[in-house]
C-alpha cells in the first residue's frame, strides 16, 4: 500500500566511470572507429573476436592483432518481442550522459545475435535488425551495418542484416 | 595458524602513478602477477589457486572483475577466490592466502590486489547522497579528521607531528622505486604551506589517488626451504589476524579501535611476540593521512598510549631510527586503495628477506604488514620473520 504521507524524494543512482583499454581491446574500439573488426591470435592458433588481451590456455599477453571480415554468419539468436525503453528521468533532471546507452538497440522488436566473422573462431554479441523472426535462422550469412559517425564504441556496429546476394551457410 | 608453515617465496608490483593509461585492469594485475612469479622463479602452471581483493566493486564499476581477471592471472580451470574487506582488503586478502596453505588445501598460492583509481573518483564514491541524510560530502578526509582532532585533544600533541610524518614517508618514497609520488623537492615547509584540506589534514599530509597492484606467492615449507636452498630467501608468516567491529558501535572508541588493539595483541600472540617495540625490526602500516601513524603505533601497542607523537618528534620511526616505519614510503606515497594493505604486507616480506633495495632495514629479522578498512573498522595484520617459525 502506499501511504501519501511518506516522503518521496529521487534516488538515481550514477557514477561517471572512464576505462582504460590497454593494447588489445584499445586496438579494437579504434579498428571499430574506422569501421573494421580485429580479433586476437590465440596461442592454439585460433583467432578471438571480440579480442582475449590474455591467451585462456597459457596466461601469456597476446599481441597479435588480426583483421577479420565484416560478414558472418549467425550462430545463435534470441528474438526481442518487446524492446526495453530507455529510463525515464524524473522532471527537470538532465542526463549526465547518452541516454541511447541506456536503451536496447531499437524500438522496435530486433534479435540479439551471436556472428562469427569470417575469419574468426568465435562469435560476437551483436544486433540484427529484420522485421520478422521468420528471416533468422542459425547459419544465415549477415553483414554488419556500420553507423555513420563512429566513436570507438561496440554500438559503431549499428547491426547486422541478411546478406541479400550471398548464400546462406551451414 | 595451521599445522604447515607458510613461506613468501615472490613478490611482485607495478609501477604505481596516478593513471597507468598503458594498460588495462587486466594487463596491471597480470604485470604484478608475473613479477611475483618471475621472483619465486615458477611459472604459472605451478599455481594451485588464485586469491584476489580489491576496495569495492563499483570504484571501477566493473562487478566481480575477477571472472574477467582468470585469463591474466593464470587462474582457468583453477580455485580463484575474491575477498571483500573494503580498504584492509589487502591484508586480508593475503591472510586469507596464507590460510589455504597453512590448512594444507594448496601448496603454492599466487594472491593479488588492485585498484584503477582513475576510471572513477573513489573519494567521492564514498559520499554517496542518500535521500533525507545531510550530505557530507567529506569523502574520506572528512570522514577521519574528527578522529584526529580527538587524538590531538587527548594526546596534546603539537601541529607539526602531522607534517613530519608526511615529510618522512616521502623521503622514504624515494628509495622505492615503485612508489608514486617521488618529491625530491619536499620541505618541512612545503608540507606546512600546502592548502588545508580537512583541519587537521592538509593536502601534503594525503595520500594520493594511485593506479597499481601488488602480488605475492606463498608456499607451503617444502616450497620455503627450496626458495632458501637456491639463494632467494623466504619471509615466513610467523602470525596473521583479522578483526572487525561496526562503523557505528555504541561507545566505539574511533580514535583507537578495539578490533586494532585485540587484532594487535593476536598478532603477536601468534607470532610469539612479547615486547612489540623490540622485538619488530620494521612495520608498514596503513597510513593514509599523515596523523594515522602516531594514532596506529598507539593502537597497535608499539608505544604507550599518548606517546606515539613522541616517537614521530623523536625521528623513532624514520629509516634508521629504532623503529622504521613505512619505509616504502606508505600509503601517503602510493595509495590503489585495494593493494595498499597487500603492499604493506609486501613490504614487511621484502624487508625480512633483505630485498628492499635502497630502503632496506639493516638486518630486518621481524616486520610487521598491518591494513585498516572501512571507518577503521576493519583490521588485518601479519607478522613475517627471516627465520621459520
Amino acid at each position: 500500500m502506499t501511504d501519501d504521507t511518506s516522503l518521496r524524494a529521487p534516488l538515481v543512482i550514477e557514477y561517471p566511470f572512464t576505462r582504460t583499454t590497454g593494447p588489445v581491446v584499445g586496438a579494437f574500439l579504434t579498428a571499430l572507429r574506422e569501421g573494421f573488426v580485429v580479433g586476437t591470435r590465440a596461442s592454439d592458433g585460433r583467432v578471438l573476436v571480440p579480442p582475449a588481451e590474455f591467451d585462456p590456455v597459457t596466461n601469456t599477453p597476446l599481441t597479435e592483432v588480426v583483421e577479420v571480415g565484416s560478414e558472418g554468419v549467425i550462430t545463435s539468436w534470441t528474438w526481442v518481442t518487446e524492446p526495453v525503453p530507455a529510463p525515464q528521468r524524473p522532471a527537470g533532471e538532465e542526463p549526465p550522459w547518452d541516454p541511447s546507452v541506456d536503451a536496447q538497440p531499437f524500438d522496435r522488436p530486433f534479435a540479439w545475435v551471436l556472428v562469427r566473422l569470417d575469419g574468426a573462431d568465435t562469435s560476437l554479441l551483436t544486433v540484427a535488425d529484420v522485421e520478422d523472426p521468420a528471416q533468422l535462422h542459425t547459419g544465415l550469412r549477415v553483414r554488419i551495418r556500420w553507423r555513420a559517425e563512429r566513436e570507438g564504441s561496440i554500438r559503431d556496429i549499428e547491426a547486422v542484416e541478411p546478406v541479400v546476394s550471398g548464400e546462406d551457410l551451414p | 595458524m595451521g599445522a604447515e608453515r607458510v613461506a613468501v617465496v615472490g613478490v611482485g608490483q607495478t609501477k604505481h602513478d596516478a593513471v597507468r593509461g598503458d594498460v588495462s585492469i587486466a594487463g596491471l594485475v597480470h604485470e604484478a602477477a608475473q613479477r611475483a612469479l618471475d621472483d619465486a622463479e615458477l611459472d604459472w602452471a605451478d599455481i594451485d589457486a588464485v586469491v584476489i581483493g580489491k576496495a569495492p566493486d563499483f570504484f571501477e564499476g566493473v562487478m566481480m572483475p575477477e571472472l574477467y581477471l582468470a585469463d591474466a592471472l593464470g587462474a582457468v580451470g583453477k580455485p580463484m577466490f575474491r575477498v571483500h574487506t573494503a580498504g584492509s582488503v589487502g591484508g586480508s586478502t593475503a591472510i586469507v592466502a596464507s590460510d589455504l596453505v597453512a590448512a594444507g588445501i594448496h601448496r603454492r598460492v599466487l594472491t593479488v590486489a588492485f585498484e584503477v583509481q582513475s576510471v572513477s573518483e573513489a573519494m567521492w564514491a564514498l559520499s554517496f547522497p542518500y535521500p533525507f541524510q545531510p550530505p557530507m560530502h567529506a569523502g574520506a578526509g572528512g570522514y577521519f579528521a574528527p578522529h584526529i582532532r580527538s587524538y590531538i585533544r587527548r594526546s596534546g600533541a603539537p601541529d607539526h607531528i602531522g607534517i613530519l610524518v608526511a615529510l618522512k614517508d616521502r623521503r622514504h618514497a624515494l628509495g622505492n622505486p615503485y612508489a608514486h609520488l617521488h618529491e625530491p623537492d619536499i620541505t618541512f615547509e612545503s608540507v606546512r604551506d600546502s592548502i588545508m584540506l580537512w583541519e587537521p589534514i592538509r593536502y601534503s599530509e594525503t595520500c594520493p589517488s594511485s593506479d597499481g597492484a601488488c602480488a605475492m606467492v606463498l608456499t607451503d615449507e617444502a616450497g620455503g626451504d627450496a626458495a632458501a636452498a637456491s639463494g632467494r630467501a623466504p619471509a615466513w608468516v610467523r602470525g596473521t589476524a583479522v578483526r572487525s567491529e561496526p562503523t557505528l558501535a555504541a561507545g566505539r572508541d574511533q580514535v583507537s579501535p578495539l578490533a586494532g588493539r585485540e587484532c594487535a595483541a593476536a598478532v603477536y600472540r601468534e607470532a610469539g611476540i612479547t615486547d612489540p617495540a623490540a622485538e619488530i625490526d620494521a612495520a608498514e602500516i596503513y597510513v593514509p593521512f599523515s596523523w594515522f601513524e602516531p594514532m596506529w603505533l598507539e593502537n597497535l601497542g608499539l608505544c604507550d598510549v599518548g606517546d606515539g607523537w613522541r616517537l614521530v618528534d623523536e625521528g623513532v620511526t624514520q629509516l634508521g631510527g629504532d623503529l622504521p616505519v613505512n619505509c616504502s614510503g606508505g600509503v601517503l606515497s602510493t595509495n590503489p586503495i585495494g593493494a595498499s594493505g597487500m603492499l604493506r604486507f609486501a613490504e614487511a616480506a621484502l624487508q625480512v628477506r633483505g630485498a628492499a633495495g635502497d630502503h632496506q632495514v639493516d638486518g630486518a629479522q621481524l616486520a610487521l604488514g598491518h591494513a585498516y578498512g572501512g571507518g577503521s573498522q576493519f583490521f588485518a595484520m601479519w607478522v613475517v620473520g627471516a627465520a621459520k617459525p
